[in-house]
């Protein structure tokens, strides 16, 4: 999140930092798993964080997989608010791959879309954060 | 540039002289064939996957279509030349790479750059053949990948059929398997496909190959077989070819497994020694190199002791062995072997000797014979038992019973073809009017054959055994009185004249009743 934040160059992509990297990682995955399966995983995903981050549950996803509901909210929310409800949906997000693929397919997918982020030490494990 | 062709102006091309090298006839077109990376298939496909052909691969849900693409995309995929992999509304991508990276084969170093996968789940969905034609064409171009999979196709064409005509479906195959090929890709379409929906599918007109899976369940066990139905431009293998999944993938068996290659075996055959000096002698000096020998009786005659002093001789003499073991457990095996004073355990600690347990209940003779000449090569064996013929039934699943005698000719050949010198022990019952040889009417694959028996004399049970057959020698026809000792199988008394009927088992005293003392019990271990 922070290359990311780094590569925008931009203040104000700060607090939507978590939002921004789902996007990528939407653009990548859905070659592979299709967007309707990258959809699924996001809505998974969302469900998931919404237990930690209550303002979540007012967030829906598009039938395009872009987040509805987002911008309203971000009128509302601070933006540390707004920066901990898109990590903890990307930790969900990048979860659900571990789950399902694996560390070793997670970190090669995340290097395929950023090839110049270190990630040695990334901590999958339950209460670490990607 | 120079050349010493000369051609006049005028000349029609019959008056041209041309070079003699240019005379010969044009050098045909070499297909070069792609590994499968599956053992056995190559084999069966005729040296491989026929370059830049438009296969299929079919079958019933669940006999191992997608594992086998997978495996040929990791043997194939390079970064210069990837395989793209198409998947469609079939197995989701996600669990596609969670189930296929339990196996060995699946190299995570290949994928994004050698392996690609990319989804047409939402095109096939949303859009039309010609959206779905153009997305790979343009993948392809961009790529120039040497292998293309397309999984499932089968929901491309079930979609295609509900929305287009049959002839656009037509076209669309066409179209397709023509881009591929012109770009020098070779394909594989998998898909879930039933016997009966061959006829009139344009894509198994156009396909250059047919592999088709499928699996049958007889009675608690699962057979997987596959066959070549269509292979163009190469000779593949006919018939039903029995094939495994494990941990490494697919492994498949060849019909004619162990059949093919220069098996002449050695031009002048040894004469080999079995370990009992008296056996020998009434072999007329020993098995030839190379014999298949059955050594056929009931329970409790030394059928394994037999066996076990073969394979001893043969390690004395420094020559190496395999051991089949159908029946009892290896560690027993060698004990017992041990007691009796034929070390087994210490040439198997060497490397000179290997105890193969082979017992699960769902084997085909295929895989078996593929374990035992795994083992012959990986020790160089010269000796092989295998003990025993009914445990060897046993082991397979019932479906491959019917095979039995076939696939054991075949396992037979193969093996005394390469030189290597088999012994075989069959249980069969002894009743009181015939000699049996074997329940599986097999004498017919032996060279030579050596019965056991009981028999009673003097209120005694007592053992005999004589040479029934010596392919290509002369034997002893006596009948031979033997004991069971310490040192195994001894053969204790010349021949007898003075009984008729020894082969049912009950014969008749024709000489005089020598006077004697009461007899003692010639067994050992009956002695107390």
């Amino acid at each position: 999140m922070t290359y990311e934040v780094l590569e925008n160059k931009s203040s104000r992509a700060m607090p939507a930092a978590g939002f921004q990297v789902c996007e990528k990682l939407h653009l990548h995955l859905a070659t592979f798993m299709g967007s309707t399966g990258f959809r699924t995983l996001l809505s998974r995903s969302l469900a998931l964080s919404a237990a930690e981050v209550p303002w979540l549950r007012a967030v829906h996803i598009n039938a395009d997989w872009s987040l509805a509901g987002r911008e309203e909210l971000q009128a509302e929310l601070g933006p540390d608010e707004l920066f901990e409800g898109g990590v903890v949906l990307l930790a969900n997000l990048l979860g659900l791959l571990v789950v399902f693929i694996g560390e070793n397919l997670t970190v090669r997918l995340v290097r395929e879309v950023w090839p110049k982020v270190p990630l040695n030490d990334l901590d999958f494990s339950e209460g670490g954060q990607p | 540039m120079k050349t010493k062709t000369k051609i006049k102006k005028q000349d029609s091309p019959a008056n041209v002289t041309l070079p003699k090298k240019n005379m010969a006839k044009p050098a045909k077109v070499t297909i070069h064939k792609l590994p499968t990376g599956i053992r056995g298939l190559d084999e069966i496909l005729g040296g491989g996957v026929p370059e830049f052909s438009f296969n299929i691969i079919a079958g019933t849900p669940g006999c191992g279509k997608t594992t086998l693409a997978h495996q040929i995309v990791f043997a194939n995929a390079t970064v210069k030349k990837p395989a793209l992999y198409f998947t469609v509304l079939g197995e989701p991508a996600l669990k596609m790479l969670r189930y296929q990276q339990q196996y060995s084969f699946f190299d995570e170093a290949k994928l994004g750059k050698a392996i690609r996968f990319i989804n047409l789940s939402d095109m096939v969905e949303k859009q039309d053949l010609n959206a779905v034609l153009e997305e790979i064409i343009e993948q392809v171009m961009e790529a120039n990948p040497g292998i293309v999979v397309v999984d499932s196709f089968r929901t491309v064409v079930r979609k295609a059929k509900a929305d287009a005509s049959e002839l656009e479906m037509q076209t669309f195959i066409q179209h397709l398997a023509q881009f591929l090929t012109s770009w020098e890709a070779t394909t594989f379409l998998v898909g879930e496909y039933f016997p009966e929906e061959m006829r009139d599918n344009p894509v198994f007109t156009v396909a250059d190959g047919l592999l088709w899976l499928s699996q049958l369940t007889e009675r608690n066990s699962v057979v997987r077989k596959l066959q070549i139905l269509k292979l163009r431009g190469q000779a593949s293998v006919p018939g039903l070819h029995t094939f495994r999944i494990s941990g490494h993938g697919l492994q498949a068996f060849s019909r004619t497994l162990g059949l093919g290659g220069n098996n002449k075996g050695p031009e002048l055959r040894r004469r080999l020694s079995v370990g009992i000096s008296e056996l020998d002698k009434m072999m007329n000096g020993g098995l030839f190199e190379g014999d298949s020998l059955l050594v056929a009786g009931p329970s409790g005659t030394g059928k394994s002791a037999l066996a076990t002093q073969f394979v001893a001789e043969g390690l004395r003499r420094g020559e190496t062995a395999v051991m089949a073991l159908f029946e009892e457990r290896p560690a027993q095996y060698a004990a017992r072997a041990d007691s009796l004073g034929l070390q087994l355990t210490t040439p198997q600690e060497k490397g000179k000797l290997e105890l193969l347990y082979l017992r699960p209940l769902d084997l085909s003779v295929d895989e078996i014979t593929q374990e035992i000449l795994d083992a012959v090569e990986r020790v160089g064996a010269k000796r092989l038992v295998i003990d025993s013929l009914v445990g060897f039934e046993m082991a397979l699943a019932p479906g491959f019973r019917e095979d039995f005698r076939e696939s054991l000719y075949r396992m037979i050949v193969a093996l005394t073809g390469a030189g290597v010198t088999i012994l075989t022990t069959v249980e069969v019952e002894d009743n009181f009017t015939e000699l049996q040889f074997s329940h599986y009417a097999i004498s017919f694959l032996t060279d030579d054959i050596i019965r056991l028996r009981y028999v009673e004399i003097d209120g005694q049970l007592r053992k005999v055994m004589v040479v029934i057959k010596m392919r290509g020698g002369n034997h002893s026809k006596d009948i031979r009185e033997y004991v069971i000792t310490d040192k195994g199988v001894v053969l204790i008394h010349p021949r007898s004249t003075d009984y008729e009927g020894l082969t049912t088992g009950i014969p008749h005293r024709t000489g005089p009743r020598p006077a004697q003392k009461e007899e003692a019990a010639p067994e050992p271990k009956a002695l107390k």
